[in-house]
């Protein structure tokens, strides 16, 4: 992916574009707000990562607002060291897609910038989502491995379809809190770990090869291969 | 700049001591910026614009009333005497003349009749007078009489055949009587003024000594001493419902500024603890460790260490925002029953990996007004203490009740050692932790938060035994919630 | 204001103007106290009292120089002798 980062804190910038580049991703770095919208304006990016409060003038949201009124439907993923949940609801109001709040772990800033770069391109509801002999039935809201069925609770399968929409994509404790549950919270102990580790065992039991995979330091993924 | 009372306190106060100098010097005000001159002024204007209509009244009521009085007698007479002359021509108007001066007891009739060569015919005046000499005249003049001037109103009117008739009258006392009457309107016109003066002047002191006291206690509180509070009078005027609110917003004040000093100690007491050991491990690692993957154990464990450092002041913060209000502004009326759900959702499994039941008694609705994940969080923190305290094969309580006045009550119980009546008041304050707590993970700032939670909701945070007399008591924590 | 006021009040009746000859008001004189006495005379009740001792002193007004006074006291005895007015 093409990805344009727009950041004033050099060590944070040079972090952040030294792994996303890890990763395999173009970084273009814009120091400033003016610097950014001009380059956000001018050049094609599938993916625009803002801090919050830049230097010049223009801000993140003013950026993302005016990028949004020229009608640039680039995904944005705020950075930001303002936590308070009316500072996000300002930033996803503005047009922000996404909120990541300082300090970051690396590997949730990547989870999302995949999860935000690589949404389906067309928005046609899928009506079942598959991986090897997994299959998830989003109408009769079933799941089944290798023909036979498993029996989940709703929440589970909540669980189980958005790790699957992300297919192959790191998907962070977080996100998932955000994403299924719908809450911006600090759960304080790795629930969510209880609650993935219930689904594997169903998914997984009578199976010699596991589908859901824990990424160490960083969150689920769910694929065929090990 | 008072730097001298500002003393080492911890707060920016640069601006806040420009202020006191303002409010310190605040009572000598430019005459008009004072809003006490300003009511005094609109105070003595409305008196004097009233003292100038009543006068204008009276002096309608009488001085003009004398003056259209004798304009009334002359109309009169006037027509009276024209009709004389249509039906008996010279000679009855100038019986009529002679009569009425005959009979003018008063003695300030006046009248004469002027033939058309210019002839005087009859009447008591030696000569036609110049300022009534155009016909259908009215005019004031000074006629002589025994040689003294005198006052008179002449009115001047043309008869048939080309004889002219003037009717007047002295009014030489009128006069003196108006005069009379001016001078008394005038004096206590004066009056009225001085009085405006004077009222406007004590309503100007009133109101500034009324003020005093709430600028001197402003300008010290501004000037860094938070002890200090408007003094009331026991009147129970608008000034003292202003000091009442006042002081009540300073104890406010007062009380989130201790807080911020608790929460600055705090930060300088329990975060330098993990921030020293993160820092001594790293430290020991670049020293000591044998090769690359212990050397990159410590840098992990590092990010670690930050990490938790990093969520506890995500607490504190949440915990500031909510002890400060801030967080009313996102306050909805929403459902709290799947919210409570969730919770128990979320942490069910964590309670069922360990062996534990969690089991919820929650209505079908509970429509309350309030921030919906700050409720989440505060529940989630009970529940994550719950589970982590309660035994093994424990039980977990998640209960929530509508209570009669519109506000909701949420209960978590669990079967473990329970809190000690003297942990019980510290339980609320940041980073308390119960001795029997040290082994435990935690921040201690978990009850903190609902505590800032209850109060931010209108409600409270109470602590009891879930199962008094047993050996392990458990603890039932009680998170009341106002109503909206 | 006040002062300004004071001045209005005082200033008398609008258009005041005094005459450039004197205007004389003929009836104070004691020609007209005659001209009156006789008109007493003349009618029937001004011989009876009060009339008659009214217009006698009016006469002795007049003769003293209080003409005006003197005038006065004679439309009183004229108006008595009318009968027009009640003795006292």
């Amino acid at each position: 992916m093409r990805i344009l980062l727009v950041e004033d804190d050099v060590e944070v910038a040079r972090f952040v574009r030294k792994g996303l580049q890890e990763a395999g991703h173009t970084v273009e770095h814009a120091p400033n707000g003016r610097d950014g919208l001009f380059l956000a304006a001018s050049e094609q990016f599938d993916m625009m990562v803002l801090d919050r409060m830049l230097p010049g003038g223009v801000d993140g949201v003013r950026l993302v607002e005016t990028l949004r009124t020229q009608g640039n439907k680039t995904p944005v993923l705020f950075l930001s060291a303002l936590s308070a949940v009316d500072e996000r609801v300002k930033g996803l109001k503005a047009g922000g897609d996404d909120y990541l709040v300082k300090p970051f772990a690396f590997a949730e800033l990547l989870a999302r910038v995949e999860a935000l770069g690589r949404r389906p391109a067309s928005d046609a509801p899928a009506t079942k989502l598959r991986v090897a002999d997994l299959e998830l039935d989003l109408l009769s809201r079933t799941v089944t491995r290798a023909g036979k069925r498993i029996d989940v609770q709703p929440r589970e399968f909540r669980l189980l379809e958005h790790l699957m929409r992300h297919a192959g994509q790191v998907v962070t404790r977080t996100m998932l809190l955000e994403k299924v549950w719908d809450y911006h919270f600090d759960p304080q102990t790795n629930v969510i770990d209880v609650h993935v580790s219930r689904l594997r065992q169903k998914l997984d039991r009578g199976f010699d090869r596991p589908l859901i995979h824990t990424v160490r330091n960083a969150g689920y993924l769910i694929r065929a291969e090990p | 700049m008072r730097h001298d009372r500002v003393g080492a306190r911890a707060l920016p106060r640069e601006v806040p001591a420009r202020h006191a100098e303002a409010l310190a010097t605040a009572p000598p005000l430019g005459l008009l910026r004072s809003a006490g001159a300003r009511f005094a002024l609109i105070f003595a204007g409305t008196f004097v614009t009233a003292a100038i209509a009543f006068t204008a009244v009276l002096w309608w009521g009488t001085a003009g009333a004398l003056d259209r009085q004798t304009d009334a007698a002359v109309r009169a007479d006037a027509l009276a005497l024209s009709e004389r002359w249509r039906d008996g021509g010279v000679s009855a108007v100038v019986e009529g003349i002679e009569d009425r001066l005959a009979a003018d007891i008063e003695n300030h009739a006046i009248y004469m009749l002027q033939a058309p060569d210019g002839r005087r015919v009859a009447g008591n005046l030696n000569q036609w007078p110049v300022a009534a000499d155009a016909p259908g005249a009215w005019a004031y003049t000074t006629v002589q009489r025994e040689g003294q001037p005198a006052e008179a109103r002449l009115h001047d009117i043309v008869l048939e055949g080309g004889f002219r008739l003037l009717i007047g009258r002295d009014i030489d006392e009128k006069t003196r009587l108006r005069q009379l009457l001016g001078e008394g309107v005038a004096w206590s016109f004066g009056a009225a003024i001085t009085f405006a003066i004077i009222g406007a002047w004590l309503m100007r002191g009133m109101l500034a000594s009324r003020l005093r006291p709430a600028f001197a206690t402003a300008a010290s509180i501004a000037g860094g001493d938070l002890s200090h509070r408007v003094p009331l009078t026991g009147r129970h005027d608008e000034f003292d419902l202003l000091a009442a609110t006042m002081n009540t917003m300073l104890d406010r004040i007062d009380r989130l500024m201790s807080g911020v000093r608790g929460v600055s100690d705090a930060i300088a007491h329990d975060l330098r603890t993990p921030i020293a050991r993160a820092r001594a491990k790293l430290e020991d690692a670049l020293a000591t460790a044998p090769d690359e993957a212990a050397l990159k154990l410590a840098v992990e464990q590092g990010i670690a260490d930050l990490d938790a450092i990093s969520r506890v002041f995500q607490a504190l913060l949440r915990i500031a925002e909510a002890e400060a209000g801030a967080r009313r502004r996102a306050f909805a009326p929403f459902d709290l029953a799947p919210v409570l759900a969730d919770a128990a959702d979320i942490y069910g499994a964590a309670a069922e990996a360990r062996g534990q039941v969690l089991d919820t008694r929650i209505p079908e609705r509970l429509e309350i007004v309030g921030d919906r994940d700050l409720l989440l969080q505060a529940v989630a923190n009970l529940l994550d203490n719950a589970v982590k305290f309660a035994p093994p094969d424990g039980h977990v309580l998640l209960a929530a009740t509508l209570r009669p006045d519109g506000g909701a009550e949420v209960v978590v119980e669990d079967d473990g050692p329970g809190l000690a009546p003297a942990d019980r008041a510290r339980a609320g304050e940041r980073f308390f932790r119960a001795d029997a707590a040290r082994t435990t993970p935690g921040s201690g700032l978990g009850l903190s938060l609902v505590q800032a939670v209850a109060h931010l909701h209108g409600g409270s945070l109470a602590l009891g035994d879930a199962k008094p007399g047993r050996e392990s008591p458990g603890l039932r924590v009680t998170l009341g919630l106002g109503p909206a | 204001m006040a002062v300004a006021l004071g001045v209005v009040l005082r200033a008398g009746p609008p258009g005041l103007s005094a005459e450039p000859q004197n205007v004389r008001v003929t009836t104070d004189s004691a020609e007209y106290c005659g001209s009156l006495a006789q008109r007493v005379a003349a009618l029937p009740g001004g011989t009876v009292e009060p009339a008659r001792s009214l217009a006698a002193d009016g006469l002795r007004l007049c003769d003293n120089g209080h003409v005006r006074t003197g005038v006065a006291k004679l439309r009183r005895a004229l108006r008595a002798a009318q009968g027009l007015e009640t003795p006292g």
